[in-house]
């Protein structure tokens, strides 16, 4: 008897996205990302990638299709349930957009103080994602002291610390030299094997290749090839 | 590398809904108010000066009114003894003599619209005005009291029918009842105590825009944190929670402050107020808000911050819906 597909955390069902006044940022997009999978999408500056991720947190919305997360549509998730939807999912930014005024602990501590987490649940869950991330003993460093790597490590904390189903990245190590987004990469990594869904946008081909995982492929708006890790090894 | 804790496929939320208790979400509920009161103690810290204008500002503007409402107060509780007498004074000819003027007193006192009749003889209005008026020293060149005998009637009603008729008495040289004047005195106080409304609205509302504009400066100054929170999943509850404690702040510093500039006020001008009551012959002390009062206004100064801050972030929180 076969196996059944893993249940996708995502599905983009033909979506499209045209922005007011614009052109198509999304063109009928269709493909699913299971739970536990880490996948890039790639393609030149502008192909839509930033437009995708945006779908997904609900920062844009759909101008036909349907988006899915855990197989509920999310063109039913309005008002309040916005903000409940965005606590499955962590964020890294390529600015990384930490508060400036608030410590690396602050920071990190954010996703948690807003799900509600128990004072003494947050301080022992921020210093084991520090810890992780290779941050342990600079909880009180404000963001302006550490290097261009460390504040996106502080961003992946902050993304992972309240276990969500799934991470967005977008262009995470866009302004970071190549051993730094090779760290960075394997943090990702790491997180399907803890059952988080992984999807970051990049352009760097060169370090997609070395992951060797699923890659999609944009190419103005359009899906233009979606690449398993298999293929991509092979 | 393992970057998150366990194996799970839920988040943190769902899991902590599922089995979800009283006692932590009240802690979890308390670290979140803990959370936003000391952002907000923070965010005061962080201009002192900006802080100190606003609540000086706000201050300013609640101060007046209750000012005023303190001194209308006082003049309400100054003449409430006047105008809640409804006495009719009623002054005999000087040739009336003590037995005429008793049965006077009987006669009139026996009428349905008389509640009583007291009876002075002109020597108790000769020691009362020696008493009363510090002349005692010129009352005591007069050869003889000049003063008659005076009825004191309490009527049942307003007293003006009664007035009237005891004016037409043979034995009534004058009669005095402030009906009139004690109508235009309520009428006046009630003027005032709506001028006191119109001003308390009018400088509330400035008080409330103040804090407005003082949180929505804050929130633009703010607004890449804001956006941050909200992409992390934060609601506008959480959001605004920061901003509605340092709203009610400084309500908080602005009540504290008036109240302390009021209670400055009251002792530059109690001095010169009991000298010139004392000229008088008046006890009069000045009164306060009393505790209830101050709490009434300390609560309703919060209010307005809370207010002002709700309007600005609520409308801020609008505008950058996704």
């Amino acid at each position: 008897m076969a196996e059944a597909p893993p249940q996708p955390v995502l599905r983009f069902d033909g979506v499209s996205k045209q922005y007011p006044g614009g052109q198509a940022a999304l063109r009928d997009i269709s493909f699913a990302v299971a739970h536990g999978e880490m996948v890039f999408v790639t393609g030149h500056s502008g192909a839509g990638k930033s437009t995708l991720l945006r779908l997904i947190h609900l920062a844009e919305r759909p101008s036909q299709g349907a988006v899915l997360f855990d197989e509920k549509h999310l063109a039913s998730v309005r008002g309040w349930r916005v903000a409940l939807h965005r606590r499955q999912i962590g964020v890294v930014f390529q600015d990384h957009r930490l508060l400036t005024d608030r410590s690396v602990f602050d920071n990190v501590a954010l996703p948690l103080l807003i799900n509600g987490s128990a004072h003494g649940e947050v301080g022992k869950r921020v210093r084991l994602v520090l810890d992780k991330v290779g941050l342990a003993g600079r909880e009180r460093a404000l963001p302006a002291t550490l290097s261009s790597g460390e504040q996106q490590r502080v961003g992946i904390a902050r993304a992972v610390v309240a276990q969500p189903t799934l991470l967005i990245a977008d262009e995470p190590t866009g302004n970071l030299d190549p051993q730094l987004s090779a760290e960075i990469m394997q943090l990702f990594a790491a997180l399907p094997a803890q059952g988080t869904a992984v999807l970051v946008a990049s352009h760097d081909l060169h370090l997609i290749r070395r992951m060797r995982k699923r890659v999609l492929v944009l190419d103005h708006g359009r899906l233009a090839d979606d690449i398993s890790a298999a293929d991509l090894a092979s | 590398m393992s970057v998150s804790g366990s194996r799970r496929h839920k988040p943190a939320s769902a899991q902590r809904s599922a089995g979800s208790k009283l006692g932590p979400r009240l802690r979890a509920w308390r670290d979140l108010h803990l959370y936003g009161l000391v952002s907000s103690i923070g965010r005061m810290g962080q201009r002192p000066w900006a802080t100190l204008l606003t609540v000086s500002v706000m201050a300013l503007a609640v101060a007046l009114p209750m000012g005023l409402w303190l001194v209308l107060q006082n003049v309400e509780q100054f003449s409430g003894s006047v105008t809640q007498s409804r006495d009719i004074s009623v002054f005999l000819r000087p040739q009336v003599d003590g037995r005429r003027a008793q049965q006077l007193a009987q006669d009139i006192g026996q009428r349905a619209q008389v509640l009583s009749v007291t009876l002075r003889s002109p020597e108790q209005g000769l020691a009362e005005l020696r008493a009363m008026s510090g002349l005692a020293a010129a009352l005591d060149v007069l050869e003889q009291n000049p003063l008659p005998y005076l009825l004191q009637v309490s009527p049942r009603d307003d007293g003006d029918a009664t007035a009237a008729a005891l004016r037409d008495l043979p034995e009534v040289e004058i009669v005095q009842h402030d009906a009139q004047w004690r109508r235009r005195l309520d009428a006046w106080l009630g003027f005032g105590s709506r001028v006191v409304l119109v001003v308390a609205l009018l400088l509330g509302a400035g008080a409330l825009l103040v804090v407005g504009n003082t949180v929505r400066l804050d929130i633009q100054s703010r607004a890449e944190e804001v956006s941050v929170l909200r992409l992390l999943g934060a609601t506008d509850g959480f959001v605004r929670r920061p901003f509605l404690y340092l709203g009610a702040c400084y309500g908080l510093g602005a009540a504290l402050l008036a109240l302390l500039v009021l209670l400055l006020a009251a002792r530059a001008l109690a001095p010169p107020l009991a000298g010139l009551l004392a000229s008088y012959g008046s006890e009069f002390v000045l009164l306060g808000p009393g505790a209830a009062g101050l709490l009434r206004f300390t609560l309703g100064v919060v209010f307005l911050g809370w207010l002002g801050a709700w309007l600005a972030t609520g409308h801020h929180l609008h505008r950058t819906q996704v």
